[in-house]
């Protein structure tokens, strides 16, 4: 059994975990206590296939996929903004040039960085929130799943 | 209005929930009684709820005038209650039936920066 995207997100938040300064990692955990912050969660992304896949073909027959699992980074400090940049700058920076992600999407599939929204607001400390979106393109193949 | 709320409501409100604080800012320094609104407060990021408290205190406008403290004094002053030492951010007016001078303002708090 091979289960690129499952390979993909698991690796995905090793690879999260891995960012200097985060006091825990999560993969799709929605309830987030300040005692967990600096905080990184991978969500598992929607996954499509790329257009050009259909038409008459066995319905067996591999075909091109794109995930898009979005990271949140939460943070509360006074200089939040500052720290949210950092920490955006190594996460797209490990995630990009990670050895193991970048082999699991196979030699016609990349990994892109797409975008990134921000929320502030005030708690105990000056709150912040880094959302970002990466693409995952690699090859679904039925008959191995 | 011949109903007198800071000794029928407000008097007793702070005798029965009121705690002892000291306010600092610049030169002005005060005791005060204030009221502890520290509130639970959850804030979205996406599909994350991140779980923490918004820190507040009430007191009553009437003793802030008494102890020479004015608006220019709120933002950024030190208030320490309760154990624990915060900086005054901003405010909100809760006006009171006789007017808002006799009513109370609501400290919107953050953690003091340490060191």
């Amino acid at each position: 059994m091979v289960d690129t995207r499952e390979d993909i997100l698991a690796r995905l938040l090793v690879v999260v975990g891995t960012i200097p300064g985060l006091r825990s990692s999560h993969r799709n955990n929605v309830d987030i206590t300040e005692e967990m912050l600096p905080a990184a969660i991978v969500f598992d992304g929607d996954e499509t296939t790329v257009a050009g896949n259909d038409g008459s073909r066995p319905s067996n027959r591999p075909l091109l996929v794109e995930m898009t699992p979005e990271i949140v980074i939460a943070e509360q400090s006074d200089e939040v903004g500052s720290d949210l940049t950092t920490l955006r700058r190594e996460l797209i920076k490990r995630v990009l040039l990670d050895t193991e992600l970048n082999a699991k999407t196979g030699s016609n599939g990349k990994i892109s960085y797409v975008s990134c929204q921000t929320d502030v607001g005030w708690m105990r400390s000056l709150h912040g929130a880094l959302r970002a979106q990466f693409m995952f393109k690699y090859t679904l193949k039925p008959d191995e799943l | 209005m011949s109903l007198d709320y800071s000794a029928l409501l407000y008097d007793p409100v702070y005798l029965e929930l009121g705690v002892p604080a000291t306010f600092v800012s610049g030169s002005v320094e005060a005791d005060l009684t204030v009221i502890d609104d520290t509130r639970p407060k959850i804030i979205p990021a996406g599909s994350v709820e991140v779980r923490s408290v918004g820190p507040g205190a009430f007191v009553r406008m009437q003793e802030l005038e008494t102890n020479g403290i004015v608006r220019d004094n709120w933002i950024d002053a030190a208030m320490n209650f309760n154990g624990r030492t915060w900086t005054v951010r901003s405010w909100e007016l809760r006006g009171s039936p006789n007017g808002e001078d006799f009513g109370e303002v609501r400290f919107l708090l953050k953690a003091a920066e340490v060191g």
